[in-house]
């Protein structure tokens, strides 16, 4: 996959109403964990400092600024206590996009669904001083946009996610294995696919459980691969693979399908559980204004 | 129930095909899908994909091997094998013919017939129509279809049979002729023992009749000889086995002629013996087989085969001279031109008179033209000649005129009637009509030399005897139109001496058709004329049962021609139906799903 050119100005208007830019701008990231940022932000982050939300004392050290002495509890216990605050650092914000070829299903398209989600966090992020970055992902071409920072990069941001276009394989484990071998710091994953890999979805997941990132895992599909509205007797082709399957389809192949559906989700919830991955799964049936704010501040992704 | 083509279920052998085609089946229609990874994980609980489920399952294969079978059995042709007869209309065709006689069926062969029709007729479910054609010389539709059970009994309790053989071949074909309704059905009662049957369609034979023992007098004939009269009476065997037959000829109940004849088997004996008198002689053999009506036959010598004749005019020595001669019954003469006085003679002959308008009768006409006739006279022709005449006219047989002179004629202008003979001038005009029988020769015999010409008496005999009529004889079932002359009415007593009135139309007697051989006696004011109705030839008394053709071109005669009277329920169109319904169901449930799988 790789983001088409031409993109014009409206991009980021196509993708998002102006509207609902407006709405995000009241939201921010909410991040379970507190990760090291590169620059000042908006969070509270592991390294104490020079923020301004209170963290702890401790005993003077040689070198340490007098600034921070408090003077209160010296005059209290005649030793020298220093306060320690939280750095208010950035969030380091990383966007997936699944864009392989089994994306392009469903109306409107899974892809552009997981866009929408994707410009509306990387929207929240940027306004929240948070760095964003995004990576598009199939299985042999992955486009990155590189990590923005500030509202004024939103316009980036919007125009990437509308070039992209459905293409190629998935392959959850590469692509991911790729991303993190150029991060430099963890921080927050959206994932946004629709998890159809044939080699299986764990092996990606397990990658971000071991580089410690924090995981938020949108699974994005469409109405038709929740209820198959097909019957009869059908030589079904793989979109991406292009592998095909004879099946007919009555009522005692849909219940089938439904029972492996069910287990395929199941499989998910409980492997994300576990791995103590945030996981949230959603429909094209569903608007992606709902979506954002709604269930991914119901998820914890969002406040 | 029955096949009528059992080699069709042979296709059967299809239906296992039907399955196999179903199961590899590869008509799958492509669809896309974002992925067949869900798909995949569900083949192993999918039942779809294990065929002996599928069949089970699947009602489409289930409603096309029933479509498939009811088309192979329609193909078969199965029919369901009913008592009585199905269908629509109904043709009873019944055999008249004198082996319907026989008695080897009791009571007869054409009572057992008639009694299944009646039986048929008595089970008839309300709508049905039947109709009725009789079998007899000349076939004859005796009732139209009709729904009436009533006229439909009494037509058939009428029926009796001849003693001729039917035409059963052109009653069958008559009967197929009519508008029979869908599904009509055609019953023919015979015993098929002359001829064989015409195979059509919708038609079933029933054969009546077992044996074949019958000798039969064929031909009994009386002639005159110069010697006196001899009799020729020939008897037939029509069973194998050789018979040793009494035979007794009788006149006015008493024997004249006693004879043993033996006859081979399947073969003729004729006996020739003199006769003495006149009148009716009977002849009879003792047989004991099973045609007893064809053992006695009759004969009549008239003793005046030609009318009586009554000559008007002022005398002719030629007329009174040939009527000396001729056999009339009696000839008179007078000079009176009253016709209350014509009616007791069978023919009148008006000689060069000028008569008023004459009654209904038969006249020879000699240069006498009555004004009542289609016929007229402008002056004379002078020396007209014989140059043509109708040589195959019964008036004219044996006669030559081609050397008669006649100096002057009458000069006749016909408005209808026949010319019989002339040259440029009729000279022979013969009228028929109204009652009346005219003969018209247009000149006076003294002015011409035809009184001494041969033709002279054969002329005159000719024409007395078509006029006045001499003996008849005809086969039984030929219809007989017999002048009137003055009677209106006259009585008809047959063989067995049943008495009968026949009137009189346009001045003839119309006869029914005299169904036995026998004399009849036609009587009226003016005397009785006998009709003798000669016995069945030879093709009538053969009573050997023949069979019926076989049904649909196979070998063999039909199930229905004997035993219990069953019909055919053609079950073919029961199954196309089905056939029929079992696709529109598939049709139905096949596009009833999404996306359709047919």
């Amino acid at each position: 996959m790789a983001p088409s050119t031409g993109a014009g100005p409206e991009a980021g208007r196509r993708l998002l109403a102006p509207e609902f830019l407006q709405k995000l701008e009241t939201l921010s990231l909410l991040s379970r964990k507190r990760f090291r940022g590169a620059q000042r932000g908006d969070r509270r982050s592991l390294a104490r400092g020079r923020g301004l939300e209170f963290d702890d004392y401790r005993a003077y050290q040689l070198g340490d600024d007098y600034r921070y002495i408090d003077w209160n509890v010296v005059s209290r216990l005649d030793r020298f206590f220093v306060k320690m605050f939280s750095e208010e650092e950035d969030l380091d914000v990383s966007l997936m996009v699944d864009t392989s070829r089994s994306m392009a299903a469903g109306r409107p398209s899974k892809l552009l669904l997981a866009a929408q989600l994707a410009a509306a966090i990387g929207y929240i992020g940027l306004t929240n001083l948070d760095r964003v970055g995004v990576t598009a992902f199939a299985s042999t071409t992955a486009s990155r946009l590189d990590r923005l920072r500030s509202r004024a990069r939103a316009v980036d941001l919007l125009e990437f996610l509308d070039r992209l276009e459905p293409s190629g394989e998935t392959h959850l484990g590469l692509a991911m294995r790729r991303h993190l071998a150029t991060s430099r710091r963890r921080g927050l994953l959206v994932l946004l696919s629709d998890l159809f890999d044939p080699r299986g979805y764990e092996p990606a997941l397990l990658l971000c459980r071991h580089h410690r990132v924090q995981t938020f895992l949108i699974h994005v599909l469409a109405e038709e691969e929740v209820s198959p509205r097909i019957a009869g007797d059908l030589r079904l082709v793989d979109a991406e693979t292009q592998q095909a399957v004879d099946v007919t389809v009555d009522a005692e192949a849909v219940r089938a399908y439904a029972a492996a559906r069910d287990a395929f989700f199941h499989g998910i919830e409980r492997f994300c559980f576990r791995h103590g991955i945030d996981y949230l799964r959603t429909s094209t049936a569903v608007p992606v204004e709902t979506l954002v704010l709604r269930w991914l501040r119901q998820g914890g992704l969002l406040q | 129930m029955s096949l009528g083509a059992p080699a069709a279920l042979w296709g059967l052998l299809a239906i296992p095909f039907l399955v196999l085609l179903y199961l590899l089946r590869v008509r799958r229609r492509e669809h896309p899908v974002s992925s067949i990874l869900l798909w995949q994980r569900s083949a192993p609980t999918l039942a779809a994909y294990r065929p002996a489920r599928r069949i089970e399952r699947s009602l489409l294969l289930l409603l096309q091997i029933l479509a498939a079978a009811a088309v192979v059995v329609a193909l078969a042709r199965p029919t369901a094998i009913v008592r009585g007869v199905e269908g629509g209309d109904l043709i009873l065709v019944l055999d008249l013919s004198l082996s319907m006689r026989a008695r080897d069926v009791a009571p007869t062969r054409f009572d057992r017939a008639r009694d299944e029709a009646l039986d048929l007729i008595s089970h008839l479910r309300p709508g049905r129509r039947a109709g009725i054609v009789a079998a007899g010389p000349t076939p004859q539709v005796v009732l139209p279809l009709t729904g009436d059970h009533a006229t439909l009994v009494a037509a058939l309790r009428a029926l009796e049979p001849w003693d001729a053989a039917g035409d059963l071949g052109g009653a069958v074909l008559a009967a197929g002729e009519l508008p029979l309704s869908r599904g009509g059905r055609i019953v023919v009662w015979t015993d098929a023992a002359r001829e064989g049957l015409p195979a059509v369609p919708h038609a079933t034979y029933r054969i009546v009749g077992t044996s074949a023992d019958n000798v039969a007098i064929t031909a009994f004939r009386i002639a005159r000889d110069p010697g006196g009269a001899e009799a020729l009476l020939r008897l037939d065997n029509f069973d194998d086995r050789a018979r040793r037959v009494p035979l007794d000829v009788s006149h006015d109940r008493v024997t004249v002629y006693r004879d043993t004849v033996d006859v081979p088997g399947g073969g003729s004996r004729t006996v020739v013996f003199p006769v003495a008198g006149t009148g009716e002689f009977r002849a009879r053999i003792t047989t004991h087989d099973a045609v007893p009506e064809d053992d006695v036959a009759s004969a009549v010598l008239d003793p005046a085969p030609l009318p009586a004749v009554l000559l008007v005019g002022e005398g002719n020595p030629y007329l009174e001279r040939l009527l000396r001669v001729l056999p009339v019954a009696r000839a008179a003469a007078t000079r009176s031109l009253d016709p209350a006085a014509w009616g007791s003679y069978g023919v009148v002959i008006l000689d060069r008179v000028a008569p008023g308008p004459v009654p209904p009768g038969n006249y020879l006409l000699i240069a006498s033209v009555p004004p009542n006739l289609p016929v007229s006279a402008a002056g004379e022709v002078r020396g007209p000649e014989f140059r043509t005449w109708d040589r195959t006219d019964p008036v004219l047989q044996f006669v030559d005129l081609s050397s008669v002179r006649v100096s002057r004629a009458l000069a006749l202008t016909a408005d209808g009637g026949r010319v019989l003979a002339g040259g440029d001038a009729p000279l022979l005009w013969a009228f028929e009509g109204g009652g009346t029988r005219a003969l018209l020769l247009a000149f006076a015999l003294q002015d011409s030399d035809l009184p001494e010409r041969v033709a002279f008496p054969v002329l005159l005999a000719n024409s007395l005897a078509w006029l006045g009529g001499g003996p008849i004889e005809i086969g039984a079932g030929e219809r007989l139109e017999i002048p009137a002359g003055a009677a209106s009415a006259a009585e008809l007593v047959d063989p067995a001496g049943r008495r009968g009135t026949v009137r009189a139309i346009d001045g003839a007697f119309l006869l029914p058709a005299l169904t036995r051989a026998g004399v009849y006696h036609l009587r009226t004011e003016a005397g009785a004329r006998a009709i003798t109705v000669r016995p069945a030839a030879r093709p009538a008394g053969r009573i050997k049962p023949g069979v019926a053709p076989a049904p649909s071109g196979a070998g063999g005669q039909g199930p229905e021609a004997r035993g219990p009277l069953l019909s055919q329920v053609p079950l073919w169109p029961w199954c196309v139906l089905g056939a029929v319904a079992a696709v529109a169901t598939e049709w139905a449930i096949a596009t009833r799903r999404r996306g359709g799988d047919a």
